[in-house]
């Protein structure tokens, strides 16, 4: 493991951020944090980079692990270039080779743009930068604190491509948080966390599986006729139109079986990562 | 810590209006001095010779003084943006660690500081020197300069405590207006010490930035007053008092008391402002290499 986190707990006050967390980040992992707003993502990021110390519990480190942070808002200065803030960060650091700069801005991309100040790059723009500052001490785990928020899907499937490729590339081990629940689905790990608590953890397959219930639409000629033939009860039904929520592909293909001549037209749909998440955190706002 | 020095003066450099406004205090004492005060209180100097002279020199003084404390607190504010907009965050993550962070703060604050108190200089010089035919020495230049630099380090250090309390860029804008406009009356630049109540006079023997002014009025106005008061010496004294070129503590102050009390006052500052810093750095890495 690179990474262990052992009854993390981090208090306020009365308010309790993050709740006896336990998490395991193996190396060359790719693992993603996700929860509502307000459930403890950013205090458990911090408490991870050791920005904060735990009211309880504790952070392991494996040996000779370089973190490597891209916050959730700009650390960047507006007024300087691109290439000054990279290499003004770049001397912060004790053993960062000279050329450093001048590698990561031609690996993400930034040699358009690196004469221009920082504040006037578009949201995508400067979101690269950010990753690029992130991985100038060749760090062998990158924290993300929900790096695609406000960027339009281009640029989120880029960024998230441009991710993917260090992961594999430089064997980097990343983490991040997200409420971008699509974006879970790449991930090798994922953790949702409600309230500083641990709700679920696995595959995004494997929570689907568990915890998203698939949906079966059907339109029929006949309601009343195929309600008595199918045993699961609907969980709407509006005009001719039944919709039933499943728990896995078999059991929908019975029921289309089953009502074959009954059917007009159905529609199927996985369980997706937005259904296990609301299953889970509830569907009441924050 | 160079790079995070260049960043500060960079950042301070570039944002004009920011130079501008940190150099207002400045400005309004000088234009308030040409436009409101000088005929005034040359009026009233009128049978002191080279009175002209002596006042500009005077106020050259008090308005480095003001200089120092507002373009120092300008560039320190650097610290409370990057705390608020969580940079400080991502430095501390660096090796740089946070007493050289804090100290590249204070040394880029004291650097612009002496800059801006150059420039100030310059444009001051080069305005009397057209319409007073002002000049000044050699040796005047060099303890001005010298004088410039203890100014800075002293500002730097006073205003790096009274900005530790601050957590907001709200809250920073609203003490740099005051500190923008109390520092004209509290250093005695816009009216001479003497003419004030005995409470405003503690006020401004109380304020650090007094203490260079009259420093700043000693180097430049001692060759004016020895020609201007070497026929009647027994009042000297108390025109040295009134315009506080030097103050008076149970007698008045010598130069070398002076900068004394400057050197005593940015030590403590300094402890207050980098001390606690410091010390929290040193038990983390004692706490690191006994585990």
């Amino acid at each position: 493991m690179l990474l262990e986190a052992k009854q993390l707990t981090q208090t306020f006050g009365s308010h309790v951020a993050v709740n006896g967390l336990n998490l395991q980040i193996a190396r060359g992992s790719f693992t993603a944090l996700l929860g509502p707003n307000g459930a403890g993502k950013s205090t458990t990021m911090n408490l991870l980079i050791g920005l904060t110390q735990p009211t309880a519990g504790q952070v392991i480190y494996g040996d000779e692990a370089r973190i490597g942070v891209v916050f959730q808002s700009s650390v960047l200065d507006e007024r300087l270039t691109v290439g000054e803030n990279l290499q003004i960060r770049a001397r912060q650091y004790r053993h960062v080779a000279p050329n450093k700069v001048a590698e990561v801005s031609t690996e993400l991309g930034l040699n358009e743009f690196i004469h221009q100040r920082y504040g006037t790059l578009s949201g995508g723009q400067k979101r690269r930068v950010d990753i690029a500052r992130a991985l100038l001490n060749d760090p062998n785990i990158l924290f993300l604190d929900e790096p695609t928020t406000g960027l339009d899907i281009q640029t989120r499937s880029a960024i998230w491509k441009l991710l993917q490729r260090l992961q594999q590339a430089c064997q980097l081990t990343i983490v991040l948080t997200t409420h971008y629940l699509d974006e879970a689905d790449a991930a090798d790990n994922v953790y949702v966390i409600d309230q500083g608590k641990l709700v679920a953890t696995g595959t995004a397959t494997a929570i689907k599986a568990r915890y998203a219930k698939a949906v079966l639409q059907l339109t029929t000629r006949d309601v009343e006729q195929l309600r008595e033939r199918v045993t699961v009860r609907p969980t709407q039904c509006r005009g001719n139109q039944l919709t039933f929520t499943v728990p896995n592909s078999q059991v929908a293909l019975d029921i289309l079986t089953a009502t074959r001549d009954l059917i007009t037209t159905f529609e199927f749909r996985p369980g997706t990562m937005d259904d296990a998440f609301l299953a889970l955190t509830g569907k009441e706002m924050r | 810590m160079l790079a995070m020095m260049k960043r500060n003066l960079l950042l301070y450099f570039r944002n004009w209006s920011g130079v501008f406004f940190s150099l207002m205090g400045a400005l309004i004492s000088f234009v308030l001095y040409l436009v409101f005060l000088k005929q005034n209180m040359q009026s009233s100097w009128a049978h002191v010779p080279h009175a002209t002279l002596l006042l500009d020199t005077w106020l050259i003084g008090g308005t480095l003084a003001i200089t120092g404390i507002t373009t120092t607190l300008t560039s320190l504010s650097q610290m409370v943006i990057d705390r608020e907009k969580h940079i400080t965050a991502d430095l501390i993550l660096t090796d740089a660690g946070p007493l050289r962070l804090q100290l590249s703060y204070l040394l880029s604050a004291a650097l612009i500081g002496t800059l801006m108190q150059l420039a100030m200089f310059g444009i001051m010089l080069g305005y009397f020197f057209l319409a007073d035919h002002l000049t000044v020495t050699v040796v005047q230049l060099v303890n001005v300069l010298g004088l410039m630099v203890s100014s800075s380090l002293l500002a730097t250090a006073v205003n790096a405590v009274i900005i530790k309390g601050v957590r907001t860029l709200d809250s920073l804008s609203k003490l740099g207006a005051i500190v923008g406009t109390a520092a004209g009356f509290l250093v005695g630049t816009y009216v001479p010490i003497g003419i004030l109540p005995t409470f405003a006079q503690t006020l401004v023997k109380l304020t650090p930035g007094s203490y260079v002014a009259a420093l700043f009025r000693q180097f430049l106005m001692y060759d004016w007053l020895d020609v201007a008061f070497r026929h009647s010496p027994a009042t000297r004294p108390r025109f040295e008092k009134l315009m506080g070129i030097r103050l008076d503590w149970f007698g008045l102050l010598t130069q070398h008391a002076t900068y004394h009390i400057i050197g005593l006052i940015f030590v403590g500052a300094l402890l207050l402002a980098v001390g606690p810093i410091g010390l929290r750095q040193r038990q983390q890495w004692r706490r690191r290499h006994e585990s």
